[in-house]
């Protein structure tokens, strides 16, 4: 009885459109009142999920990233990567994954990807005889990357999820392949739809254009070096790095292209707490609802249900995989992590899986979950930036997800591709 | 607008909530610029003073609750929490009117839970002493009843706005999603 | 029958968590069935500050939690906190099963907590990445990782170190990558938290042999007849003898893991820090009840 009203209340208030924060609040809140307990627990949950310093990464990186879109960082590495891969078939198209791949390495949000990359390159894109629901694509699912590259505050959400003794930078480290690898998939997709489709290339502008592009947006790309080395030499520690980040931003924007306005700061500093304020209130909201599930036990229940279906780790993988895409169809990112991870990692573990191996893998999961609707921060972004609905965006998105989906099972069933590259540095 | 609407109590309290609303806007931004000022503290001081303070990190994540709280207020004034919105835009408009009311008297009710519970917390832990910071263990809760009192604030504008006939459901479904608007805004700067 | 809930932090199979346990199973059986303990280990609940709040408002009936968290609500639980108060865990037990330990157990009561047993944690002491520790000496101008507590952050400071916050989780890649230099801790977590990969440098100063302590919420406890009561307390005093048991083999088999695995183990001389904590003492025993428990202590031989 007690499941069904947590889920009941869940789904129903979900359903009538009530903010997802408010759902699972409500949701954990009914439940507590039906079981007896003090009410005050769900409370202190909200509070102390969200009072956590590795969290501090979330508002930095959001931060950061809108700094770098409002400051001009963000229109400079666009500039450099259309000189670079423009003239492939599709030009465009794979300059806004080129874009996205440089970009994700300095921002760890993929919706603030998605707003950056996709507002400078959607209206480019339609204006040159692309399909916006192309655009759309494109952008959608290449502001994916910035989750696997390095920063990835949802990788410190897992590394905090399952209990803080997963390394973060190890985490950091085993995204790097897989997002390349993926960025490479997208492309490769990008390049046959915009072959059967007919769209143009762009002429090459020359390398000493390249070179100048490059020149233009170096201060910008520097951050990457300064997060990743930042963080894997020991000069600050992955949560001080997107603190480094915002700090860079700013002296880059203020000092190095004099791009940014008190106005542009004012702006980028409310639209960070906007965005932030929404994220971390639903992450306070999912340690309550998450609490009470691992109140009612509700774990150890889907392992046993799991272990009776079968014990070969590749079916088991599998069965984690679908599961979690179809969470995350409906879900949320942060929120999804948080209840999943005491769930499943557990079960993944038992069954042989690295749990740096397996944050890879929840990661590029549930990221693709955040260009599915009915829950789809990164595809509502990207449509409303090419002016398209959902479900004009969804009807030639399958070439992308089938890219997506091949990426995530070589992920899934090669583990060197996440573990490789941490084992070389230690 | 006539002088009368202008100074009709409803358009007075709409103007003072307007006026908190853009206060907690600005204290929440002051905040995220201060948490950054802290933790860059805190790197400066291992590196260069050679003596890390203890208090900057239980400082920055008290500072983040209270941008948190303030921002997710005005999240509920201005209407950009992240929601399932398939059904919403199926509904015709009266629908769509009594169910966003649901969801308005959601938030209101849990906003008094904030409080309410809030309170209870701030009083459990008012006498122990947080380490480092050296304050009242209660100051951990304050910010959970501040945006408490600040949600239950902008949700019943909302609900009083609505039943008064004003067409505040009118001017979201012109809008993008709720959630999308925050991050355009950033989206929309100049190209 | 009624089930009461309990947390604990630690993983299951942990001796507090066994311990925990022993004491659920023989309650059962002495009540005749109408009383079990369910534990929620692995920190399901919470982190201790959180499920500490939960067991004071009755959300759980049981906790098993450190002594550091409750250092600013119970003041009488600064004395086993402090560095050195304890000569050795032969000292500790026999200082906690006494009139201290008593008088400790009564003052959780002001938080709304009955203390039911103290726990073995073990000796805490410092490891590093960058030179074994033979004297105070050698710690000047070390980073390291303390827990949230003004003593322990005094302590590092008095002994010319640096005491560096960071949340737990972020510990391993800091000492790895060298944004701090060791941590502190006893050697079942040493060895669980897989430290001893990246700071082998393990220096036996065990400048606090802290307890644990698990506590139940008091309205609980007062709801039972005078019978369960003593059921109860009798159960918790046996589960004490046998979490020693357990704690001493694990102890001595996390030793003995981290040994195999490269740590090296050195034994600085004690009596420098233990004469560099004089002004922790000064800071941090101010009041005359404190003070009389500090003389308590040591007068017990
Ligand atoms: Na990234
Ligand atoms: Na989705």
């Amino acid at each position: 009885m007690e499941m069904l009203i947590l889920f009941g209340t869940f789904t129903l208030l979900m359903l009538i459109g009530t903010p997802i924060a408010f759902c699972l609040g409500v949701a954990s809140f009914a439940t507590v009142l039906y079981l007896g307990l003090p009410p005050l627990v769900v409370f202190q949950r909200l509070n102390s999920g969200m009072s956590v310093f590795s969290l501090l990464a979330i508002p930095f990186f959001i931060y950061a990233g809108d700094l770098m879109v409002r400051g001009g960082i963000a229109q400079k590495i666009v500039a450099f990567a259309a000189s670079l891969v423009g003239h492939i078939r599709g030009g465009l198209g794979q300059v806004n994954i080129v874009t996205a791949t440089l970009f994700g390495g300095i921002s760890g949000s993929a919706v603030a990807e998605a707003a950056a990359v996709g507002g400078l390159m959607i209206p480019q894109m339609k204006q040159r005889g692309y399909g916006a629901d192309y655009a759309v694509n494109v952008t959608s699912m290449a502001a994916l990357i910035a989750l696997l590259l390095p920063p990835s505050h949802n990788m410190i959400i897992y590394s905090i999820s399952a209990g803080g003794k997963i390394s973060i930078a190890d985490l950091f480290t085993a995204g790097i392949l897989p997002g390349l690898l993926y960025a490479a998939a997208l492309m490769v997709t990008a390049y046959f739809v915009a072959r059967s489709r007919g769209y143009p290339v762009e002429a090459f502008p020359g390398f000493a254009a390249v070179g100048r592009f490059l020149l233009i947006a170096t201060p910008g790309l520097l951050l990457i070096a300064i997060i990743f080395g930042g963080v894997r030499s020991g000069v600050f520690t992955a949560t001080e790095s997107s603190c480094i980040a915002v700090l860079y931003a700013l002296l880059v924007t203020l000092f190095v292209y004099r791009s940014m306005s008190w106005s542009d700061f004012v702006h980028a500093t409310h639209g960070a707490v906007r965005t932030t304020a929404m994220v971390l209130l639903i992450i306070g909201m999912a340690a309550a609802f998450s609490w009470l599930m691992a109140f009612l036990r509700v774990p150890a229940a889907l392992i046993a249900s799991m272990n009776a279906v079968s014990e070969n780790p590749l079916v088991i993988l599998l069965l984690i995989n679908v599961l979690m895409l179809f969470l995350g169809t409906f879900m949320d990112m942060g929120p999804t992590i948080i209840i999943c991870t005491p769930i499943f990692l557990p079960v993944a573990m038992a069954y042989g899986v690295d749990p740096v191996h397996f944050g890879v893998i929840m990661i590029l999961n549930f990221g693709i979950g955040l260009n599915t609707p009915p829950v789809g921060a990164v595809q509502f972004v990207a449509c409303a930036v090419g002016k398209i609905s959902v479900w004009e965006a969804m009807r030639s998105i399958w070439p992308f997800y089938l890219a997506g989906l091949v990426v995530l099972g070589l992920v899934t069933y090669v583990p060197a591709i996440s573990l490789w590259l941490p084992g070389v540095f230690k | 607008m006539t002088s009368s609407e202008a100074t009709s109590p409803l358009a007075r309290l709409g103007r003072i909530l307007a006026a908190v609303s853009t206060l907690s806007l600005w204290l929440a931004g002051i905040g995220l610029v201060a948490m950054t000022a802290m933790v860059a503290w805190q790197v400066f001081c291992r590196y260069v003073l050679n003596d890390s303070p203890s208090w900057t990190e239980p400082g920055a994540v008290m500072l983040m609750s209270w941008f948190i709280f303030l921002g997710a207020a005005v999240g509920v004034r201005e209407n950009y929490h992240l929601g399932f919105d398939v059904l919403l835009y199926a509904l015709p408009k009266g629908g769509k009117k009594w169910l966003r009311m649901i969801s308005d008297v959601v938030a209101f009710a849990f906003g008094i839970g904030m409080v309410w519970y809030g309170s209870e917390l701030v009083g459990l832990t008012w006498n122990t002493v947080l380490p480092s910071l050296r304050i009242s263990g209660g100051w951990d809760y304050v910010p959970l009843v501040a945006g408490g009192v600040l949600i239950c604030l902008f949700a019943l504008e909302r609900i009083v706005l609505r039943l008064a006939g004003e067409p505040i459901d009118d001017v979201l479904d012109e809008l993008p999603p709720a959630e999308v608007a925050a991050e355009l805004d950033t989206a929309n700067v100049k190209a | 029958q009624t089930v009461l809930k309990s947390s604990d932090t630690h993983p299951d199979g942990y001796p507090t968590v066994e311990a925990v346990e022993y004491f659920g199973e023989l309650v059962k059986e002495r009540t005749g069935g109408r009383y079990a303990v369910e534990v929620y280990h692995s920190a399901q609940l919470g982190e201790e500050k959180d499920t500490i709040e939960q067991v004071r408002s009755g959300v759980i009936e049981l906790n098993r939690v450190s002594m550091a968290p409750f250092n600013g609500t119970v003041k009488e639980s600064i004395v086993p906190a402090l560095p050195y108060i304890f000569r050795s865990e032969e000292h500790m037990h026999k200082v906690m099963d006494g009139a201290v330990g008593d008088q400790i157990k009564t003052a959780f009561e002001g938080a709304g907590l009955v203390a039911l047993a103290f726990y073995d944690a073990g000796s805490r002491s410092f490891y590093n990445k960058t030179k074994p520790i033979n004297s105070v000496a050698d710690m000047a101008g070390l980073k390291f990782r303390v827990i949230q507590s003004d003593i322990f952050v005094d302590m590092v400071a008095a002994l010319g170190a640096n005491a560096t916050p960071m949340p737990y989780g972020e510990v391993y890649s800091s000492i790895e990558t060298g944004v701090i230099d060791g941590a502190e801790n006893n050697f079942p977590s040493y060895d669980t938290a897989k430290h001893f990969e990246v700071a082998k440098h393990y220096s036996l100063d065990q400048h606090t042999i802290l307890p644990e302590v698990f506590v139940m919420n008091k309205a609980a406890f007062d709801k039972l007849t005078p019978g369960d009561q003593a059921i109860f307390k009798q159960a918790a005093t046996d589960s004490v003898a046998k979490q020693r048991e357990l704690w001493a083999a694990k102890d001595a088999e996390s030793r003995k893991k981290v040994e195999a695995a490269g740590a090296q183990i050195t034994t600085p001389d004690k009596q420098g820090f233990i004469d560099a904590m004089k002004p922790v003492y000064e800071k941090h025993v101010t009041d005359d009840v404190l003070k009389k428990m500090v003389a308590d202590v040591q007068a017990v031989q």
